[in-house]
């Protein structure tokens, strides 16, 4: 299901109004033209699947976070921004999770550079 | 001749001081040799049991039976390198542990290994058994807090926190004992078990005590204070390796004091036929020994809020329960 | 990092792992303590962060197979099925009906042996010293061997090809696996019986790090430590893959959703695991289970969405696969651990210290799971 970021709040609460009450996973695919951010919803009780599509521009991209709607988004949403540079609009900012370095771009992303030096953090 | 005259009093009195002096100086000699050998076979025995329980073989490389593997590990410890954490203060942190130790090796001195001879010889000398042991305690927290190791810390605080559940016991069913006995002197309350042992009368008794000991050992399922699935090492955390071995030896040191104190209270002592007192006395100690390491093989930790519960609310009732019987008796 | 952690006067905060006996590998926790209670605990991963997933897009399929396997150490056959699989879907490829018990026969052979595992340490981070451990590890080994038999190694199997296996299973292999569960029957009811008799295993278990179903939902926890909140969701059932269905698998669940709970689960999961493998290896068919060749690759068509879910040892296993035309264009794992990891700060709070490590072992993490 794609869904418009700026729809993606309302729609996930009329999900979980639904019984779409589980978080399977959040994740990204890097298209180069566009990112595209995945959520992955499942209502337990009738084991049906729902995907959230929300396509971002890769330039600047940025979502709102769910984490108040789903609990289970906590992570996911700081491997995001870890991974692929998505900046999570609405929460706290969070303590890296994966990673500890700085200085080089997203390693999910297609751009990555392979073999370039990085700085550790402190 | 045996209760009432205390040694130092027959010391004054003895037509030779010197040569009465000269024994006890080589009984104490003995009684350190003992301490070691007996220690280092309990080494050896722990390492054996465990194994068997885990279906494994043990030591068996180094000498014959694997006997000589804890030599071996011994000698490695020691040439590991030593180390004082900068946080730690420095005097009481080096001198803990010897102190402990030195504490331990001198209880068993004053217990009566052979009939009639000894530094125990006197009355109440049972009290101060227990006086000087509880200690031990008050010194794994010094030894803990003064590593300034956050682990270590917790350790100590656990230990002197288990202090309130497993003592109190502990004095009822001694209380008991004395009245049985009616003395406090441990060579008399051996002698008094000549007809029946204790254990005979006291069956609740020996139970609560061999609790409380297990926790005055620190042995499991009470090693609180080293847990190392939650407390890495507990009070032992920045204990480097040669001083570890004065750990280990304090471990066995205790394990044999309590396995004789509970052989000399409650299964009479050196009594028996035939092989002499103290052979007798290290029998019955080392069949303790071996259930105090069996529980080790197979008991889960307790956690200190639990044992403080199982001191006050189990322990307690039944050791009051022991005083009545010992009472009637 | 590099001075000592401070709490705020009223609470201590203590430095658990990254070298802990208890963390199962390099995971840092945080823990914050007022008195014997747990405050906060936060976690620290990504000190076995490999890049993973970066990785397999610059390797074509068959390559990334056992980097695959290297997520998961203890369950690695669960994690290279559950890639072959999205593979297969992506290319189109049918699965051999012999195969596909075999499949499921390794499989709940590996769920054995990792359950088993898992109960050996879970009872060390209780503070038993070893016994539970190496008993559960004999029979554990006995699985490995019969695995080691099929695929030729002990650890990292690799006996994944499209379509089937790399070979089919030796003659005799049938007997020997009946023979093995038998044993392994045997010694289920005497774990049960050795533990639940104990009364300090109850007493550390019972009430313990306790979670509602609804909170179980809401925190996403998966596998196990979902079905022990009393949900009853298994994907072999609800997603059912392979014969799963054919076999008449029942999800286990028990409701209280404490740390009993989570044991009490993984041993009945261990009893229905057992019964499974027989059933397979009843109605399995013969004929041939071996898979296409390792170097050959039918190119894919572009972009297209695969997901495979899968339920390993430790929960629920996505795998989200964008194919490339030799290679994953972008592969994605869900991996449980991480999942009930993230859930752990809230299960673990009002706990005590000592239970932080009883809650932690009823997780069953697999830290390079985590961190991929």
């Amino acid at each position: 299901m794609k869904v418009e970021k700026e729809a993606l709040l309302k729609t996930a609460e009329e999900m979980k109004n639904k019984g779409f009450s589980y978080l399977v996973k959040i994740t990204a695919v890097d298209n180069i033209s566009s990112l595209v951010v995945l959520y992955f919803l499942r209502n337990l009780n009738t084991g049906e699947e729902e995907t959230l599509e929300v396509e971002l521009s890769p330039v600047d991209a940025s979502v709102p976070s769910i984490m108040h709607i789903y609990k289970a988004a906590d992570w996911y949403e700081r491997e995001l921004k870890e991974m692929f540079g998505i900046e999570i609009t609405g929460r706290s900012a969070p303590r890296l999770l994966l990673e500890k370095w700085n200085g080089i771009e997203p390693p999910l992303r297609k751009n990555f550079e392979w073999g370039k030096p990085y700085k550790a953090m402190d | 001749m045996l209760i009432g005259e205390s040694w130092l009093v027959s010391l004054l009195n003895s037509p030779s001081p010197y040569s009465e002096a000269l024994g006890l100086f080589a009984y104490a000699v003995f009684v350190g040799l003992l301490v070691i050998v007996v220690d280092y076979f309990l080494g050896w025995l722990e390492r054996k049991i465990v194994a068997k329980a885990q279906l494994r073989h043990g030591p068996t490389m180094v000498g014959k039976f694997g006997l000589l593997q804890n030599l071996a590990d011994f000698t490695k410890l020691l040439a590991k390198a030593s180390y004082l954490p900068k946080r730690a203060d420095r005097l009481l942190f080096t001198l803990a542990l010897p102190f402990m130790l030195a504490l331990a090796i001198f209880l068993i001195l004053l217990l009566p290994l052979v009939p009639s001879f000894g530094f125990g010889n006197f009355a109440s000398s049972l009290v101060l058994v227990f006086a000087l042991f509880s200690f031990t305690p008050l010194f794994i927290f010094i030894a803990g807090a003064s590593s300034g190791n956050k682990f270590a810390e917790i350790g100590s605080q656990r230990s002197v926190l288990m202090l309130l559940s497993y003592e109190l016991p502990m004095i009822f069913v001694i209380a008991s004992l004395g009245i049985l006995a009616k003395s406090l002197n441990l060579f008399a309350i051996v002698q008094a078990q000549s007809k029946m042992w204790y254990i005979f009368f006291l069956p609740i008794g020996f139970f609560v005590f061999f609790v409380s000991m297990l926790a005055e050992l620190e042995r499991s399922p009470f090693d609180l204070r080293e847990a190392d699935s939650e407390l890495i090492a507990g009070w032992l955390t920045d204990v480097s390796a040669p001083s570890y071995t004065l750990a280990l030896f304090l471990d066995y040191t205790k394990t044999f004091f309590g396995s004789l104190l509970m052989a000399m209270l409650f299964f009479g002592g050196w009594l028996g036929p035939v092989l002499p007192g103290l052979a007798w006395l290290l029998v019955k100690a080392l069949i303790i020994a071996f259930f105090i390491m069996l529980v080790r093989a197979t008991a889960v930790r307790m956690r200190i809020d639990r044992v403080l519960r199982l001191g006050w609310y189990v322990l307690l009732p039944l050791a009051v329960v022991n005083l009545i019987i010992a009472f009637i008796v | 990092m590099g001075q000592a952690l401070q709490g705020d006067g009223l609470t201590t905060k203590i430095n658990v792992g990254p070298i802990h006996p208890s963390t199962h590998g390099v995971l840092r926790l945080v823990v914050e303590l007022d008195g014997d209670e747990i405050v906060n605990v936060e976690p620290h991963i990504g000190f076995l962060h490999r890049g993973v997933e970066k990785l397999m897009e610059t390797r074509n399929y068959m390559q990334d197979l056992p980097y695959v396997e290297k997520l998961d150490y203890v369950a690695p056959e669960a994690y290279s099925e559950a890639y072959i699989s999205a593979v297969e879907s992506a290319l189109g490829v049918e699965v051999k009906e012999r195969a596909q018990y075999l499949r499921v026969v390794l499989l709940e052979l590996q769920r054995i042996a990792s359950h088993l595992l898992w109960l050996g340490t879970f009872l060390n981070d209780l503070g038993h010293f070893f016994t539970v451990f190496m008993w559960a590890f004999a029979d554990r080994d006995k699985i490995l061997r019969l695995l080691q038999e099929h695929a030729g190694a002990r650890m990292f199997y690799v006996n994944m090809r499209l379509g089937g296996l790399n070979r089919d299973v030796p003659p005799g292999f049938e007997e020997e696996v009946l023979s093995v569960l038998g044993d392994i029957e045997k010694r289920i009811p005497m774990y049960e019986s050795y533990l639940e008799k104990n009364e300090i295993f109850m007493e550390r278990t019972k009430g313990i790090g306790a979670i509602s179903s609804h909170r179980a939902i809401e925190l996403g926890v998966t596998g196990p430590v979902l079905r022990a909140s009393g949900v009853n969701f298994d994907i072999r059932s609800s997603k059912s893959y392979y014969v799963y269905d054919k076999l008449n698998f029942k999800p286990q669940v028990v409701s209280s959703g404490d740390v009993f709970a989570r044991y009490k689960v993984r041993m009945l999961e261990m009893k229905e695991s057992i019964r499974l493998v027989r059933e397979a290896i009843r109605h399995m068919p013969p004929g041939d289970a071996v898979g296409m060749p390792i170097r050959l690759i039918i190119p894919a068509p572009k972009n297209k969405e695969v997901r495979v879910y899968r339920e390993t040892p430790r929960g629920e296993l996505l795998i989200y696969m964008v194919a490339g035309q030799q290679g994953p264009y972008r592969v994605s794992f869900r991996s449980p651990s991480f999942i009930n990891l993230a859930a752990l700060p809230e299960i673990a709070k009002g706990a005590h210290y000592a239970d932080l490590f009883a809650i932690l072992g009823s997780l069953d993490l697999v830290i390079p799971d985590v961190d991929r």
